[in-house]
């Protein structure tokens, strides 16, 4: 590169004089004349005569972006999803957890045939191994199904379409229209949602997107849900009506999500993170063929898989811990008991427990085990426990421990509204390089989800 | 005993540090005094107008006796010549000046393009970064910009070798009623008088006329809108003669095409600077450039614009710094680039 030689000197200091003194339409002129030649290009290499397909494309355009079917559309199209993702993973995820549970029983047979002692069968097959089980058969089904949906759509053209229609909210709300997008995939995973943000150029839009991906519910958390809706609002209603009450009552919090994302995104825009709307601009692509293998590929590896082995890293430790906490006495009782028994007056302040608190804080390295660890220290067995029959569950919950409609409630909110697990949050100080804003990302939603449930409970106990 | 001498060794380093923290603070402090005194000198002298003790006063909001020591030190160091209460910078004094009111400038650019702040906060933002920065940083960031020669209220950005653009512009207050006119400049400071200007909705770009002119109100009309200004505010106002893409009869601005109407590009609105640009023109909003209103969503904000065989969504306010001229309706459908793909 040294070669420069006076006279190239010279020429240098000439154009870097010369460039203060252009005018400041020369880059329009620059970018003109680049298409021009492309055009011309382009004109002489193809031809072209109509466009069945492309007329084709505008008919499905004029449906899918209508003012009056479009919204609708949507939100079918993502009911469908979701039932789909809920469906198709009952079976699969049952076959995985026996598959990987008799794996379990086997390590421990072959510990305890070595002679190895009850707490080393206990802290590795029990423990680490049986969190990272649960974690694998909860997460990987509906992963594994709802991910290629999701990329089918968007390889269709159809997500651009999505964040098309809903732009006029974001937009009010301060954010990206693209956030529209993030948001979808946070129901998947709010981890891959967070990543998924890159799409938003403007890095203050970013950073709203990234913060409110918790507030929809991610697949780990929609098996609480599930469960509670099942329990305690379908039973509420005529058999004939129940299952499609549990779903409306599911579809409500993922609703009541949209609505913090949007309002918590609204507020941020005028606070801490204020600024003008960046440039809004979104390519509508051509609706393609999606290309199947390829989906697959894309979806398993780079979404599922990278996922699934973030929350393994997080899943094993916060198994061990909780082999440790249900294991170790003191004085009578066993080191969980103890602390659900010191959460129990802020959880009862919360409209929940402290058992219900003590599962959130193991928790936070994966959604998917707080079910599990609740049962664990409810039912007293020392490892995560899993009760088949919701008839048995209700039971134990609502006879043996006091839960009432309002518990129901409240730990349905605290599902939606607390802090993001801890890849996720991993995630986040990763995407943003800071842990400010993870530190923020955390704690936002777990103060909102006090300030919710506490008020909640609050007027329950006033009226009710 | 021996505690207090313990005392005393631990507290003498940290009463060094304390006293070189002090004196840190005190330099910056007064560095950045010297640059507001310099910048404030040239821009009256730019504006015809002489500085005096008191106007320094004001300004850098400073008592009498901080304001004398500083005026004498610009004296000693050759910055600044008094005559009598007055003081005109000495051509050292203004290069100097020079040098930060380029980096002022380019720095509220920044702020306006890339980072998208509020205009409102745009000033004061600069005003605080603009101390400590090297030429060559400021250079730099010139180019990273693409060598903008405004900043963002319409004030010329001075080149690295200290040539300045001549003030454009007449105030609003003396501008002929009823003659068409483009706001070139919004004078930024004093700070309240330019929130007034932002709030009533008043941007660089814009053409106006006077409609109503009285002691106490100064009526500017858009065609679409009236703003209200008190003559000491619109004073604030610099009004040129319309000279710009948008003086051209018959153009309009996409956002107010008709969804289906076609038309051809004409150009970018010059307020459109930086990001929005330079993502205009990547998607090929260029002049030339065949386009149409095409879809519509359930607020009709934002639209999709059929452009280069593509379908790409825009807000309405940036769909509206587009500025296009609507073909008629018996042009044969484009041959080319518009709807081939």
């Amino acid at each position: 590169m040294s070669v420069a030689t006076p006279a190239a000197d010279a020429a240098i200091a000439r154009a870097a004089s010369l460039r203060d003194t252009l005018a400041v339409s020369f880059r329009d002129e620059a970018v003109r004349s680049i298409y021009a030649e492309a055009t011309r290009i382009a004109d002489r290499a193809a031809h072209q005569a109509g466009d069945r397909r492309y007329d084709f494309d505008q008919r499905i355009d004029r449906i899918v972006t209508s003012p009056v079917f479009g919204l609708p559309l949507m939100a079918a199209l993502l009911a469908v999803v979701f039932w789909i993702t809920i469906v198709g993973s009952n079976t699969p995820g049952v076959w995985l957890a026996s598959g990987l549970f008799w794996i379990e029983d086997q390590g421990a047979a072959l510990f305890t045939a070595l002679g190895l002692p009850w707490w080393a069968t206990g802290f590795v097959w029990h423990g680490v191994y049986k969190g990272l089980a649960w974690v694998i058969s909860v997460m990987l089904p509906p992963m594994a199904i709802f991910f290629p949906l999701f990329t089918m759509l968007e390889d269709l053209g159809y997500l651009p379409r999505v964040a098309f229609n809903l732009d006029f909210l974001f937009r009010r709300a301060g954010a990206h229209g693209k956030q529209a997008l993030t948001m979808a995939m946070g129901f998947g995973c709010n981890a891959a949602g967070v990543i998924a943000t890159r799409v938003i150029d403007s890095p203050r839009e970013r950073l709203i997107a990234i913060l409110t991906n918790n507030f929809v519910p991610c697949n780990g958390r929609y098996p609480t849900l599930i469960m509670l809706a099942t329990i305690f609002v379908a039973a509420q209603f005529p058999p004939a009506l129940a299952s499609a009450a549990a779903a409306g009552a599911v579809m409500a919090v993922v609703a009541l999500g949209v609505v913090f994302t949007l309002a918590v995104s609204w507020a941020l825009s005028r606070t801490v993170l204020r600024g003008e709307a960046s440039a809004f601009t979104l390519e509508l692509p051509p609706y393609r063929r999606p290309g199947v293998l390829r989906i697959l590929y894309t979806s398993l590896i780079d979404r599922t898989l990278f996922v699934l082995w973030r929350a393994c890293l997080t899943a094993a430790p916060a198994g061990a811990v909780i082999w440790i906490l249900g294991n170790i006495s003191a004085g009578g009782a066993t080191l969980d008991q103890h602390i659900a028994g010191f959460l129990q007056p802020f959880g009862h302040l919360l409209g929940l427990d402290g058992v219900i608190l003590l599962a959130y804080i193991i928790a936070i390295p994966a959604n998917e085990i707080v079910v599990p660890t609740m049962l664990m220290v409810y039912m007293g067995t020392g490892q995560m426990t899993d009760v088949t029959s919701f008839e048995d569950l209700r039971r134990l919950l609502v006879d043996g421990h006091g839960w009432t409609m309002l518990t129901a409630v409240n730990l349905m909110l605290f599902a939606l509204l607390h802090n993001p697990c801890g890849t996720t949050i991993l995630t986040i100080y990763k995407e943003t390089l800071s842990a400010k804003w993870a530190a923020v990302s955390a704690l936002l939603p777990l103060a909102l989800g006090f300030l919710v449930t506490f008020f909640v409970a609050a007027i329950w106990r006033l009226f009710l | 005993m021996d505690t207090t001498l313990l005392i005393l060794v631990a507290a003498i380093p940290l009463a060094w540090a304390a006293y070189r923290w002090h004196q840190r603070q005190t330099h910056v402090r007064s560095r950045r005094d010297l640059e507001d005194a310099l910048k404030h000198l040239f821009e009256q002298e730019y504006r015809g107008r002489r500085a005096s003790l008191s106007s320094l006063a004001g300004v850098l909001r400073l008592g009498g006796h901080a304001v004398v020591t500083l005026a004498g030190r610009m004296q000693a160091q050759g910055l600044v010549v008094a005559h009598g209460q007055e003081f005109t910078l000495t051509p050292e004094g203004e290069t100097l000046a020079l040098q930060i009111v380029r980096a002022h400038r380019l720095l509220e650019r920044y702020f306006a393009d890339e980072a998208r702040l509020p205009l409102g906060q745009v000033h004061a933002e600069a005003e605080r970064r603009e101390h400590g920065l090297t030429p060559e940083d400021v250079d730099r960031l010139s180019a990273a910009l693409g060598h903008p020669v405004v900043d963002p209220h319409g004030d010329p950005i001075p080149t690295r070798d200290g040539v300045l653009a001549p003030p454009s512009g007449t105030p609003a207050t003396a501008w002929p009623a009823h003659t068409l006119g483009r706001i070139v400049h919004l004078e930024d400071e004093p700070e309240i008088s330019f929130a007034q200007i932002v709030a009533e909705g008043l941007r660089l770009g814009q053409r106006v006329r006077i409609v109503a002119s009285t002691p106490e109100r100064l009526v500017l009309s858009d065609g679409e809108h009236e703003f209200r200004l008190a003559p000491a505010v619109a004073a604030n106002v610099f009004l040129a003669p319309d000279t710009g893409l948008e003086a051209e009869a018959g153009l309009r601005r996409l956002s107010d095409l008709p969804t289906g109407e076609r038309a051809e590009v004409v150009g970018l609105d010059e307020s459109c600077q930086g990001f929005s640009r330079r993502r205009l023109m990547d998607l090929g909003f260029t002049a030339g450039a065949r386009t149409r209103p095409f879809l519509e969503t359930f607020a009709s904000d934002p639209r999709a614009y059929e452009v280069r065989g593509t379908l790409i969504a825009l807000r309405r306010d940036l769909a509206a710094q587009v500025l296009v001229r609507p073909m008629a309706a018996d042009t044969p459908p484009a041959a080319k680039g518009a709807a081939s793909r």
